[in-house]
């Protein structure tokens, strides 16, 4: 009996200290991931929400077997975790380079806009203002026509006004997308107002 | 001119026979609106009363 419990404590040293001698490496992977996670993170936060909030939920899982002194989990998890990493960083680092090229494209497109859309509603100002005062509409243009030029107008001065926020906060991108809007919008109120460009 | 440069800005080739206010007419549905265009063509026309074929008016 008394062999039987030696052995058995015996058993549980060596698994102790075979456990214990894994702390080093598991506190050493933990930290390697974080500093990797950490070199890609803002970026990250910003393109792949979703794939960074994954892999710190399986990092967060490692640093609870860790608190648990599973340290033997921690290494054997390490591998995967390193894998994880090595993907997401690849595709932060390939999304942030399509979002530059994106972003570079949408401010060149903006130089276009922010010359050419103020003279567009301008233009379907000027003749709004003008077809107000007229005691009648002239024949290519309904009430309903008129109506709707005024709406589209009031949209387009609001649109524009959100897309020169988005300008000047950072996003070219979405200042590029509310602008062509804001151009379709004008070449539909153009149409209404029975005005074409001037060739 | 405000819309000298501006490309949405109409424009209009006076023919034979045309005045401002027959010009307005057309284009604002209102001849005694004919004030609007010659004020926007000011750097060409000195007398609403005298336009003459040819002459590329800017209707606002």
């Amino acid at each position: 009996m008394f062999k039987r419990s030696l052995l058995i404590t015996a058993v549980a040293m060596l698994a102790i200290a075979g456990c214990a001698s894994q702390k080093g490496p598991a506190t050493k992977a933990i930290a390697d991931a974080e500093a990797a996670i950490s070199a890609f993170k803002d970026d990250a936060a910003r393109l792949l929400p979703d794939d960074l909030a994954k892999l710190e939920t399986t990092l967060t899982g490692m640093k609870d077997n860790f608190a648990k002194g599973d340290y033997k989990a921690v290494v054997a998890a390490s591998p995967d975790l390193w894998s994880k990493v090595a993907a997401l960083r690849d595709a932060t680092a390939a999304k942030k380079a399509e979002w530059e090229a994106a972003t570079a494209a949408a401010k060149e497109k903006w130089t276009g806009y922010a010359t050419d859309l103020p003279k567009m509603v301008d233009a379907i100002q000027s003749r709004v203002d003008i077809l107000g005062k007229a005691r009648r509409l002239p024949r290519n243009v309904s009430k309903e026509a008129f109506d709707n030029a005024k709406t589209g107008l009031d949209w387009m001065k609001t649109q524009w006004a959100a897309a020169n926020d988005a300008f000047n906060s950072g996003d070219a991108i979405d200042a590029a997308s509310k602008a062509q809007a804001v151009k379709d919008k004008g070449d539909e109120v153009l149409k209404l107002l029975g005005l074409a460009p001037s060739a | 001119m405000a819309d000298e440069q501006n490309p949405y800005t109409q424009h209009y080739v006076v023919k034979k026979g045309d005045t401002l206010s027959k010009i307005a007419g057309e284009f604002y549905g209102d001849p005694l609106l004919y004030p609007k265009i010659f004020e926007a063509n000011r750097d060409i026309l000195t007398d609403p009363n005298r336009i003459k074929p040819g002459q590329k008016l800017r209707i606002p």
